[in-house]
C-alpha cells in the first residue's frame, strides 16, 4: 500500500518540474554572461532556452509553450504597458521630428524586407507582406529589460524606447491589415476583411481606455511603487487579458495603448520597480527562455539564409532611418548610429504576431515561421549584445555598470 | 600662475550664474543631457552663456553684463526660454533648487572637460558629492580695494542671502530639517570658507603668493570661499545662495545684493572689521539650518534677533537704495518671502501634501518654466 502515498519508481518527471529546472539554470546563465563575460543577462536566458529547446535538449517545446501562452501574453503586456508608459505624446509636439523618424525607419524596414522577399526572390505576396509587417517591430521585451537591469539613461535610451513602442504598434496595426488582405485573396467576403481589423483596433482602444481608466483609479489609493500594491496591476492586466480573449481582440495592442494613455491623462511621475518587481522580473525569463526554446533546426535549415539578408536589408532601413534625421531631430551622428544599432532586436512581439498568423492561415505556416524564426533566433542573440555595447558607446550605460551595494 | 591684476568694471553692475538640474520626465531623477542640450541650443540667440558643469546632469546658465534688477531678468528670461525649449526638444526637464531631493551621487557622471576630470582626480568621491545647484551674483567693483572692502561688508549679509534663497531641504531622499542643506557640501573642500581679511589689493596678493607657494592652490579658482573676488572680470562673486525655484526670485536676490551695495557705497554704514568673522559661521549655520526661524547676532551690537525680523530692518534699510535701481518691485516680492516662507518652505510643503519627491521634483520643473 505504499503506492498509496510515495512517488512511483523511477519517478516521473512532471512539467513543472521540467520548467522550474530550466528557469532556474537560465536565471544562472543570465547572471554567468552578465558577471563573467559582460555580455547581457538575456543573451544568458536565450542561449539557455535554445539548449534546453529542440534544437539540442528537447526537454521543453511547443507543447509546453502553448500551455504557458497566457503567461507568454501577460508579461508581453505587461512590459507594452511598461513601454507604453514611457510615451511622452508631448515630446512630438516639442519635437515633431522624432515622428518623422519613426515612420520613416519603419517604412524603409518594411519596403526593404518586402522587396527583397516578394519582388526579388518571388516569395508569396501575403508571406511578403506578413514578414514586412512583423519585421518593424523591435523587441520591447529586450529593449525594457536590458535598459532596465543596465541603467541605462539617456537620449538613446528615451529615443529607443518611444520608437520602439511606435514601431511595434505599427507591426501589430499593419499585421492586421495584412490580415484584412489575406481575407481578401483567401475569398472572403469584403466585409469580413474591413471589418476584422476595424473592430480590432477599436476595441482595442476602447479596452487600452478602460485599463487606462482603471490604472489611474487603483494609483489614486495605492502606489504601484510598492512591491505589495504592483500586484494588484498584475491582476488587472490579467483581467484585461481575460476581456481581450474573450472579446477576441490581440492581446498586445492595447496594453501599450493604455501606458500611453495613463502618461497622457496623467502627468504625475509613473515610477516603480522594474516589470514591477519580482514576480514580473522571473516571467521576463521565462519569456526569453520559452522563445529561445521555440527554434528548431529545421526553421534554420528553411529560412537561414533568407533571414541572413533580411536582417541586413531591416537593419539597414532602419538605421538610415534615424540616421538621416538625426541633426534635424537633435541627436549626434554618434547618438543615431547607437539608436540604429538599439532598434535591430527582434523577439517576442515578432514571435507572437508570426504565430497568431500562422494559426489563422495554416498554408502560411511553415514557410513564414522558417523566415521570422530565424531572424528572432540571430538577433534575440546578437541584438541585446550589440545594443549593451552601443549604450557603453555613447555613454548611457557605464562600463562597470555597477554601484557598490 | 601668479594673481592676476585685477580688471576694471562698472561700479555695481550685476552678472547672475544660475547651476540647473536636467532631470527625466519619466522618473524626475537627474539624467545627464548636458551635452544634448548644449548641442541643440548651438547657433540660437541668447544673451550671456550656457555652459557645461561638473557632473553631466548639471548645465549652467549666465547672464551677461546687467545694469540692474530688469536687465536681470530680462536676460535670465531669455536665458530660461531658450533652455526649456531645447530640453523639451529632448524630453527632459529643468528645474532649480539647490539639491535634487532623491538623487544618488554614486550614478552621476563627471563631465568630460580636461577641468572637471582634473577635479574629479584630486577630489574623488567629493566631486561626484558635488551635484549641488547654486546661484552666484557678481557685483562690479571699480578696484580691487573696494571689492575687498565690499566682501567683507557682504559677509554680514551672507545669512540673509542663503535664507532668501534657501531650496535644499531634502539630500539623497530625506528631509535633512535644513533649509539649504546644499551649503554643507561646499564645506567638505578644502579650501572653502571665507575670505581671509586682508583689505588691500596688495596685502591680498603676498596672501595669495604664500598660498601658491605651499603649492595647495594654483589658482583664484581653486578657492570655493562664500565671497571671493574675481579679478578676470573686476567683481566679486557671491555663492552663498541655492539656484531658487525660479526665475523671478533669482533676479530679486540680484537686487538685493546691489541694493546692499550701494547702501555700503553711499551711505558708509559701517567699517568692515575682522571681528565680524567671529560670529560669521554661528550666523551661517542658523540661517542654513532654521532658515526664516534662525537665530542672527549682530556682528556689531552682538544683539541677538530671529532672522526673519533682521530681514526686515535690512529691507527697510535699503529700500532707498532698492528704489534708484528700479528694484522696489524686487524688494517686495522679497518682503513676502519673509512673511509666506521660502523655496525651501514651499519644498517641504508639498512633500507633505504630495509624500513623493519625484512628484515634488516635477512640481519644481513646472515652477521653472513659468516663473
Amino acid at each position: 500500500m505504499l503506492d498509496s502515498f510515495l512517488p512511483a519508481w523511477p519517478p516521473q518527471i512532471d512539467p513543472l518540474a521540467t520548467v522550474a529546472f530550466a528557469l532556474l539554470l537560465a536565471t544562472l546563465a543570465g547572471e554567468i554572461a552578465h558577471r563573467f563575460l559582460a555580455l547581457p543577462r538575456i543573451t544568458g536566458y536565450s542561449l539557455a532556452g535554445l539548449f534546453f529547446g529542440p534544437a539540442f535538449l528537447g526537454w521543453i517545446g511547443v507543447r509546453e509553450f502553448a500551455g504557458m501562452r497566457l503567461l507568454i501574453d501577460l508579461v508581453l503586456a505587461l512590459l507594452l504597458f511598461e513601454i507604453g508608459i514611457r510615451v511622452n505624446l508631448r515630446w512630438f509636439r516639442a519635437n515633431p521630428m522624432i515622428l518623422i523618424s519613426s515612420l520613416l525607419e519603419s517604412l524603409l524596414a518594411f519596403a526593404g524586407v518586402f522587396a527583397v522577399l516578394h519582388l526579388a526572390l518571388g516569395v508569396a505576396v501575403e508571406i511578403a507582406l506578413v514578414v514586412a509587417a512583423v519585421s518593424m517591430a523591435t523587441s520591447p521585451a529586450v529593449v525594457m529589460t536590458l535598459t532596465g537591469q543596465l541603467k541605462a539613461r539617456g537620449q538613446v535610451t528615451d529615443r529607443l524606447m518611444v520608437l520602439t513602442a511606435l514601431n511595434v504598434t505599427y507591426a501589430i496595426l499593419a499585421s492586421k491589415l495584412v490580415l484584412a488582405f489575406i481575407h481578401r485573396s483567401y475569398g472572403n467576403d469584403w466585409y469580413i476583411a474591413l471589418f476584422h481589423p476595424v473592430y480590432q483596433l477599436s476595441g482595442s482602444l476602447l479596452v487600452a481606455y478602460f485599463l487606462a481608466k482603471g490604472f489611474q483609479w487603483l494609483r489614486r489609493y495605492f502606489d504601484p511603487a510598492r512591491e505589495p500594491s504592483s500586484l494588484l496591476l498584475f491582476l488587472l492586466l490579467l483581467m484585461v487579458l481575460a476581456l481581450l480573449q474573450m472579446l477576441r481582440l490581440p492581446a498586445l495592442l492595447a496594453p501599450l495603448l493604455a501606458g500611453v494613455l495613463v502618461r497622457h491623462l496623467d502627468p504625475r511621475p509613473h515610477v516603480w520597480p522594474l516589470h514591477f518587481g519580482s514576480i514580473g522580473g522571473v516571467m521576463v525569463i521565462l519569456l526569453f527562455v520559452m522563445i529561445g526554446a521555440s527554434l528548431t533546426w529545421s526553421h534554420v535549415g528553411l529560412g537561414g539564409v533568407l533571414a541572413l539578408i533580411l536582417i541586413v536589408v531591416r537593419g539597414g532601413g532602419k538605421m538610415l532611418g534615424v540616421v538621416l534625421p538625426a541633426k534635424a531631430a537633435g541627436l549626434s551622428l554618434r547618438q543615431s548610429v547607437a539608436l540604429g544599432i538599439g532598434l535591430l532586436p527582434m523577439s517576442g512581439v515578432a514571435f507572437i504576431l508570426t504565430t497568431d498568423l500562422g494559426q489563422l492561415f495554416p498554408a502560411l505556416n511553415d514557410e513564414l515561421r522558417a523566415i521570422v524564426m530565424s531572424m528572432i533566433f540571430v538577433l534575440e542573440l546578437l541584438g541585446p549584445i550589440l545594443l549593451q555595447r552601443s549604450l557603453i558607446w555613447v555613454g548611457e550605460i557605464e562600463k562597470g555598470g555597477k554601484r557598490g551595494t | 600662475m601668479g594673481l592676476e591684476p585685477f580688471s576694471q568694471s562698472r561700479s555695481l553692475s550685476l552678472g547672475v550664474e544660475l547651476e540647473l538640474q536636467i532631470v527625466s520626465s519619466h522618473d524626475f531623477d537627474l539624467t545627464n543631457a548636458s551635452a544634448d542640450l548644449l548641442r541643440d541650443i548651438e547657433g540660437r540667440d541668447f544673451p550671456g552663456e550656457i555652459k557645461p558643469e561638473i557632473t553631466s546632469s548639471m548645465i549652467e546658465l549666465s547672464t551677461g553684463i546687467c545694469a540692474d534688477y530688469r536687465d536681470v531678468l530680462s536676460q535670465l528670461t531669455q536665458l530660461r526660454d531658450v533652455l526649456v525649449a531645447s530640453a523639451g526638444r529632448m524630453n527632459v526637464m529643468l528645474c532649480g533648487g539647490g539639491t535634487h531631493p532623491f538623487q544618488h551621487w554614486g550614478d552621476q557622471r563627471i563631465s568630460d572637460a580636461p577641468r572637471y576630470q582634473y577635479i574629479s582626480d584630486i577630489y574623488g568621491y567629493l566631486a561626484k558629492q558635488f551635484t549641488v545647484f547654486g546661484q552666484h551674483v557678481h557685483v562690479g567693483c571699480s578696484g580691487p580695494d573696494e571689492a575687498l572692502c565690499l566682501s567683507h561688508c557682504l559677509s554680514r549679509y551672507v545669512p540673509h542671502c542663503i535664507v532668501l534663497a534657501a531650496a535644499s531641504p531634502f539630500v539623497q531622499g530625506f528631509d535633512t530639517g535644513f533649509n539649504s542643506a546644499r551649503i554643507n557640501s561646499v564645506a567638505a573642500f578644502p579650501m572653502s570658507g571665507r575670505l581671509p581679511f586682508v583689505e588691500t589689493w596688495g596685502d591680498f596678493g603676498h596672501y595669495f603668493e604664500r598660498m601658491t607657494k605651499t603649492g595647495v592652490v594654483k589658482s583664484m579658482k581653486d578657492f570655493y570661499w562664500d565671497i571671493r573676488p574675481k579679478p578676470e572680470y573686476g567683481t566679486i562673486e557671491v555663492r552663498v545662495m541655492d539656484t531658487p525655484l525660479t526665475i523671478a526670485r533669482a533676479a530679486e536676490l540680484a537686487a538685493f545684493i546691489q541694493a546692499v551695495a550701494r547702501w555700503f557705497l553711499v551711505e558708509r554704514p559701517f567699517r568692515p572689521s575682522e571681528d565680524d568673522y567671529l560670529v560669521y559661521t554661528f550666523n551661517r549655520f542658523q540661517a542654513a539650518r532654521f532658515g526664516l526661524a534662525g537665530q542672527y547676532v549682530d556682528p556689531h551690537t552682538h544683539e541677538r534677533r530671529l532672522l526673519q525680523d533682521e530681514l526686515r530692518l535690512t529691507l527697510d534699510r535699503i529700500e532707498q537704495h532698492a528704489a534708484e535701481l528700479h528694484a522696489t518691485e524686487a524688494l517686495q516680492a522679497l518682503r513676502r518671502v519673509v512673511t509666506q516662507g521660502n523655496d525651501a518652505d514651499w519644498i517641504r510643503d508639498l512633500w507633505r501634501r504630495e509624500r513623493s519627491l519625484p512628484e515634488v521634483v516635477r512640481q519644481q520643473c513646472l515652477r521653472w518654466g513659468e516663473g
